[in-house]
């Protein structure tokens, strides 16, 4: 009975697939009223909060879900036998009743343990993923003129495809930041001055980052080996050990292999270096090592380093 | 890529766990030993453990987005579009250089894509300027060698169904399995020695059954499954159950040449091998292949 009724629905369902274009939309609306217009850039303000996301697969992602997390997951599990058992509580329990505790912290004795913290129990929502990289570079020259660093800014512009405010529209990164002293540092540093650039890059744009940078950058460099590992036996408990970000720098002559930055080298005033940060969500104890197996899985080359 | 893939996998990983989790065995078995069975006065029989190897071929391109992902895709690149920062000229090109040229030819088109044929067509008021324009652009393409064929997306092993070619559907897991002389196809697997973890058996069987000319990579020295077939229960015989742990790992180069008591082998999808395995080994390893 419900196989003929279902027919000329699979009829007009691809009837109408064929008749409209899935790529191609209709015209504009035009705004029946004006729009409030930015006062600076006389550029009129959308009514409603445009976010804009992903507009094309990304490859290095097809790799992360199809092959990476399953093997990141495999590598990283720890059998654990029921539930884990609370934490021994060495104080007396907060009291929000007694008069002395109720206005006072209760910090944990011995300090917070940040490097001790063991890993969260392994679980499919937990598999070591990518969440963010980030690029900083500072500018020694912009201490005396604040224009270097708007080569920079250009510069960091062109490798992560980020702009001020995320270019238009809303959108999941703050785009290129300008950092500024913190410090008095004497004859070096002030509070206040421009002393380099940031961008964090998030989504489409890190994938497509670590795809030029494994592609056309690392073959590249001269005299580059890999990432050195931490010599065997250091210690676990450092807070970088257990954030599970691996870090790296890139010398000023890296810069031209971007092919991004390859096609107009001559438009940037000079080379700049820059700090990459990978950050994952990987936390606890080993979280840095977790971070290192994901990040090796994107093809950035690890070498073990030996004592002399 | 769009939610639909992270979907498929968590939920994926959810019934790996909720069904096999390799690690689990120590309950597991005891539960079953106890049902299937026959009564044993002194103690029950020891399971024969085998490790066996899912040897995977990754996807080497990537898949084709499904049309509700193309649309997405569109209207995003629209909405980029539309509203994007102004383009630095002047810090890109040179003034009037062949190369802005032919940026400003491309980009005409990526935007008619975008925003339909249309677009823009009271910007080229001089006919000629502009067709002398694509001309010079067409031109400095060609001496780049842009207009070289690119590969297909179909391999010439999909067009042929060659089974054993670690190049057919690259845009999918594929996954190796063999056939035994006597006309059972399973995965790679062998038995334990004396002494011997169970990684360490699941790369020797592994090169056993396959030979030494491939180079392949064991993922984890933790079991991704387990598989125990239905126990066939004789009166008056006891017969040690069998176990075997699933061991993930990666082909990257080379090809299996079957070694003793293989007849043939294929590199299949995981839809391809339901068809090919018995139905009780299907349910034991399904959850453990991806689904595209």
């Amino acid at each position: 009975m419900a196989a003929p009724a279902a027919k000329p629905v699979i009829e007009a369902v691809t009837k109408y697939t064929q008749a409209t274009s899935l790529t191609r939309f209709g015209l504009v609306p035009t705004p029946k009223k004006g729009l409030p217009k930015d006062k600076r850039t006389r550029l009129p303000i959308p009514p409603t909060n445009i976010i804009t996301r992903q507009f094309a697969p990304s490859r290095y992602e097809d790799h992360y879900y199809n092959t990476l997390q399953d093997d990141v997951m495999y590598m990283t599990y720890i059998h654990e036998r029921g539930p884990r058992p609370p934490p021994r509580q060495i104080r007396l329990r907060f009291d929000p009743e007694d008069p002395y505790s109720k206005y006072r912290k209760n910090p944990p004795v011995g300090g917070s343990h940040l490097g001790r913290q063991p890993p969260p129990p392994s679980s499919p929502e937990n598999v070591t993923k990518l969440e963010k990289i980030q690029i900083h570079t500072m500018i020694k020259q912009a201490m005396t003129s604040k224009s270097e660093v708007l080569g920079v800014i250009m510069a960091l512009r062109a490798l992560s495809g980020e702009t001020e405010n995320g270019g238009g529209g809303k959108h999941t990164a703050e785009g290129v930041q300008i950092v500024k002293g913190k410090k008095q540092v004497g004859g070096w540093l002030r509070p206040g001055i421009p002393i380099g650039a940031k961008v964090t890059m998030k989504g489409q744009n890190m994938y497509d980052f670590i795809g030029t940078l494994v592609e056309f950058v690392l073959p590249r460099l001269r005299e580059f080996d890999g990432l050195a590992l931490p010599i065997a036996g250091s210690s676990l408990n450092k807070p970088s050990s257990v954030s599970g970000v691996v870090s790296m720098g890139l010398p000023p002559e890296a810069m031209g292999f971007f092919p991004q930055i390859e096609v107009n080298q001559e438009a940037y005033p000079r080379q700049y270096g820059m700090h990459i940060h990978f950050i994952t969500n990987a936390q606890g104890i080993g979280a840095q090592d977790r971070a290192r197996a994901l990040v090796s899985g994107f093809q950035i080359p690890f070498i073990r380093t030996i004592r002399q | 890529m769009l939610s639909r893939s992270v979907v498929a996998t968590c939920s994926w990983h959810t019934r790996c766990f909720a069904r096999t989790l390799a690690t689990e065995v120590g309950i597991l078995s005891l539960a079953s030993t106890s049902t299937d069975l026959p009564p044993s006065p002194k103690k029950t029989p020891r399971p024969m453990i085998s490790a066996a190897v899912i040897l995977n071929r990754s996807p080497l391109i990537t898949r084709s987005p499904s049309t509700f992902e193309r649309a997405y895709y569109s209207y995003q690149a629209r909405l980029r579009r539309a509203l994007h920062n102004p383009f630095p000229y002047d810090f890109y090109f040179k003034e009037g250089s062949i190369l802005e040229t032919r940026f400003n030819v491309e980009e005409r088109k990526r935007e008619r894509r975008v925003f339909g044929p249309l677009f823009g067509i009271d910007d080229d008021v001089d006919q000629e300027k502009a067709k002398a324009a694509r001309a010079a652009a067409a031109q400095l393409a060609e001496q780049e060698g842009e207009y070289e064929e690119m590969v297909p997306r179909l391999h010439p092993s999909d067009v042929s169904r060659d089974i054993k070619s670690l190049d057919r559907k690259g845009k999918r897991n594929i996954y190796l399995l063999l056939k035994t002389e006597q006309d059972v196809w399973r995965f790679p697997q062998g038995g334990l020695e004396k002494n011997e973890l169970l990684h360490q058996a699941a790369q020797r069987d592994l090169y056993a059954e396959c030979g030494q000319y491939m180079d392949s990579w064991i993922v984890s020295r933790n079991p991704v499954g387990v598989y125990k077939p239905p126990v066939l229960s004789i009166p008056g015989q006891f017969i040690r159950p069998e176990v075997t742990f699933f061991f993930k790992g990666h082909i990257m180069a080379g090809q299996v040449r079957p070694g003793e008591g293989i007849s043939d082998f294929a590199w299949l999808t995981k839809q391809e091998i339901e068809g090919k395995v018995e139905k009780n080994y299907w349910d034991g390893v399904k959850d453990i292949l991806s689904d595209y």
